[in-house]
């Protein structure tokens, strides 16, 4: 009943299963399974992004120097910040730069009360764009300003500068 | 047993092996993206970046000397009121507590 008159089929078998199994694998592992949930990860980088512009634009260039976030908004500079903050964000290291869109706005405490926020767009009609409704994520940065433009009761004051990130 | 041809056996059970094999891969594959989403709806919801920024603040002013209290006001209230979080800070801002909620963070940093 048993004999091995079959080894050769039976190698083959085994030899067409393994790569067969190989292949699925390979299969698999190059095709990146996207599903609609998978925007988070979009949104975590974009959102890492948005908060990396930020601190760079939130470093003085050298110490007792202000740093550029602080200067744009003591300055109520939008299209410098907006310049600054696109470049950053559409940079790429090869190819077309990336199609980063942004809105941002200007938190401060009303000192004459306490208990209300105040806000003031910090957007320029070149840089930023309105928002619409888009898949956006929302970075922060809290700035010290020295001089608030805004408000002319307060000399200093720590204001939060609110940057909506979108990709267009 | 007349008519029955079983000389290909070997390759039929591997065909069983296999599909059962693609099935575990595709479970596999399935899981995965779950993996990717919880893992990002994790990072995101972590406020990192938060924490970060309200400690370099305090201590940037701090370091300059420009630390006062109507200052540690702003910090306090921006972030209950833009970002959901309770911030408390010691007027030598040697005591930072942070919560958002989810996370609770506490610094006491010493020799201040």
């Amino acid at each position: 009943m048993v004999d091995d008159s079959g080894q050769l089929y039976t190698i083959e078998g085994i030899a067409a299963a393994i790569l067969m199994i190989f292949t699925a694998y390979l299969a698999v592992n190059t095709a990146v399974v996207y599903t609609p949930q998978d925007v988070h990860i979009i949104d975590m980088q974009l959102e890492q992004l948005g908060n990396d512009a930020l601190v760079v634009l939130d470093t003085p260039p050298s110490e007792s120097e202000k740093s550029p976030l602080q200067d744009y908004i003591e300055r109520d500079k939008p299209e410098w910040f907006g310049n600054n903050f696109t470049r950053l964000m559409n940079a790429t290291t090869s190819g077309n730069p990336d199609k980063i869109k942004y809105t941002a706005t200007v938190y401060y405490r009303d000192i004459a009360d306490p208990t209300n926020v105040r806000t003031h767009p910090f957007t320029n009609s070149t840089t930023s764009s309105r928002y619409y409704r888009e898949n956006a994520v929302n970075v922060s940065r809290l700035v010290y300003v020295n001089d608030n433009p805004y408000d002319a009761i307060v000399d200093d004051q720590v204001v939060l500068l609110e940057v909506m990130v979108w990709r267009d | 047993m007349a008519g029955l041809n079983d000389d290909a056996q070997w390759i039929v059970m591997l065909g069983f092996i296999i599909s059962i094999l693609i099935l575990f891969l595709a479970l596999i594959v399935n899981q995965s993206a779950l993996v990717g989403q919880t893992t990002a709806e994790s990072v995101l919801e972590f406020p990192k970046t938060s924490i970060q920024d309200t400690r370099n603040e305090l201590m940037t002013l701090k370091d300059s000397g420009l630390l006062k209290s109507s200052l540690i006001d702003d910090i306090e209230f921006l972030s209950m009121v833009r970002r959901g979080a309770v911030v408390s800070v010691n007027t030598s801002a040697t005591y930072i507590h942070y919560n958002d909620g989810v996370t609770t963070y506490n610094e006491t940093i010493g020799g201040g």
